[in-house]
């Protein structure tokens, strides 16, 4: 068996990816992230374009949610953006709580 | 193949409708998801919850499942002479296989993956520990990713897969990375998934990360905040001389730019030594003397403060 090498990019704000791409990378479908957008739980670079571009943190944004749903079988997108929500203000939190510690 | 019973994992009888299982399903993942849960394994049990649900919400794989027939929980057993044929038409043996790969291959309409357009591989997601160190130098991990996969024709095997993956320096904890093209393989032409890594980086001993900086304790000594002093410290990059100056107190930070995390390409992020004042537990009869000569001396008041407030 021969062993690939391959390099491992960052998900951040770097970059940008498409409304398909977002689709492929994330297993969300596009009705379910336009919806997404609509509740505010995810953000085109400028929502006015008439091609939606996403930095590729929202990658991770909709890989989250898309694992939400499944699961927690959520079924409508209002209570997935809910979710979401608390989740990315848990996760600042967090992020809060370790940053006060390393000052202190 | 080991026996799973998923009816029983899900806590429903065998003739429970798929509302039922819904039901039964999402109140368990309430309870074990790891986002939520606080309790013992529960990651463990939420993926065993997830993988019966997986099965049981089909109609067509819980069919599937149900002509298994009943057997115990760990009971070893074959799947009826059919699946094999469905599965890997005699050339692929069930031992490489546990129940889950076997569900995961079939679709909706029939055994089997369907011959039908080209489809985008599945992305893969892993969770990756590395240490402090590796963080801040970058390393190389090496990724088993073999997996079962489906060719043209419906046929199951398991291709061994080995991946080495770059991480870049920098990366910081909870962050994830992207290795395109290293999820499963597409079918009929299809480009193949991606791999997802989710990095957790252990914590270090001595430094604290917050995005890119760090930080590090300083612990002084009185007479070092007073005097001012020349101090080793460790940095993620070598030992550096550090000038403290005189007059430093507790609590505060001194910056030594550019020594924190450090990516490619983007500016580097700060190491931030936070100063302790602190004091030796034991001293003996020469040093209590000294402290008591500097105590009698000595105008500065710490608490003055207190008193303009009180005079308030």
């Amino acid at each position: 068996m021969t062993t690939e090498s391959v390099h491992a990019l960052f998900v951040d704000d770097s970059g940008v990816v498409s409304l398909t791409q977002l689709t492929e990378l994330s297993g969300l479908s596009e009705a379910e992230l336009r919806e997404l957008v609509d509740c505010g739980a995810l953000a085109p670079a400028d929502a006015a374009a008439p091609r939606w571009e996403f930095s590729t943190h929202c990658i991770v944004v909709a890989r989250t949610a898309r694992r939400l749903r499944e699961d927690f079988a959520l079924e409508d997108v209002h209570s997935l953006a809910i979710a979401l929500r608390l989740l990315q203000r848990i996760a600042e939190l967090e992020q809060q709580l370790a940053a006060l510690r390393a000052r202190t | 193949m080991k026996f799973k019973d998923y009816y029983a994992i899900l806590g429903v009888d065998r003739n429970a409708s798929e509302d039922d299982i819904k039901k039964a399903y999402r109140k368990l993942a309430r309870k074990f998801h790891p986002d939520v849960s606080k309790e013992p394994n529960a990651e463990e049990k939420f993926k065993e919850v997830a993988e019966a649900n997986e099965t049981l919400k089909d109609p067509e794989k819980r069919k599937a499942y149900d002509e298994l027939g009943r057997h115990a929980t760990g009971e070893e057993f074959r799947p009826p002479p059919d699946w094999q044929h469905a599965f890997g038409g005699g050339q692929f043996s069930f031992d490489d296989l546990d129940l889950a790969d076997l569900f995961a291959g079939l679709r909706p309409g029939g055994r089997g993956r369907g011959t039908g357009g080209a489809m985008a591989g599945r992305n893969y997601e892993a969770q990756v520990q590395i240490t402090f160190d590796q963080a801040f130098h970058g390393t190389e991990i090496t990724l088993d990713l073999s997996a079962i996969e489906f060719d043209d024709a419906g046929h199951a095997r398991r291709v061994p897969r080995k991946v080495t993956v770059r991480i870049p320096k920098g990366v910081a904890d909870g962050q994830v990375l992207r290795v395109p093209g290293k999820g499963g393989k597409g079918a009929s032409g299809g480009p193949a998934g991606d791999l997802f890594l989710d990095i957790r980086v252990q914590a270090h001993p001595l430094f604290q990360a917050d995005g890119q900086d760090l930080y590090i304790e300083l612990p002084l000594a009185p007479w070092e905040a007073v005097l001012g002093a020349s101090v080793e410290l460790p940095t993620p990059a070598g030992q550096v001389s550090l000038t403290v100056p005189a007059g430093t107190r507790a609590g505060q930070k001194l910056r030594l730019a550019g020594r924190g995390l450090a990516r490619q390409g983007a500016a580097a992020g700060h190491l931030y030594a936070v100063v302790q004042i602190v004091v030796p537990r034991v001293v003996d009869e020469r040093e209590r003397a000294l402290y008591r000569q500097l105590a009698e001396q000595s105008t500065f008041n710490p608490r003055a403060h207190f008193e303009r407030e009180a005079r308030r």
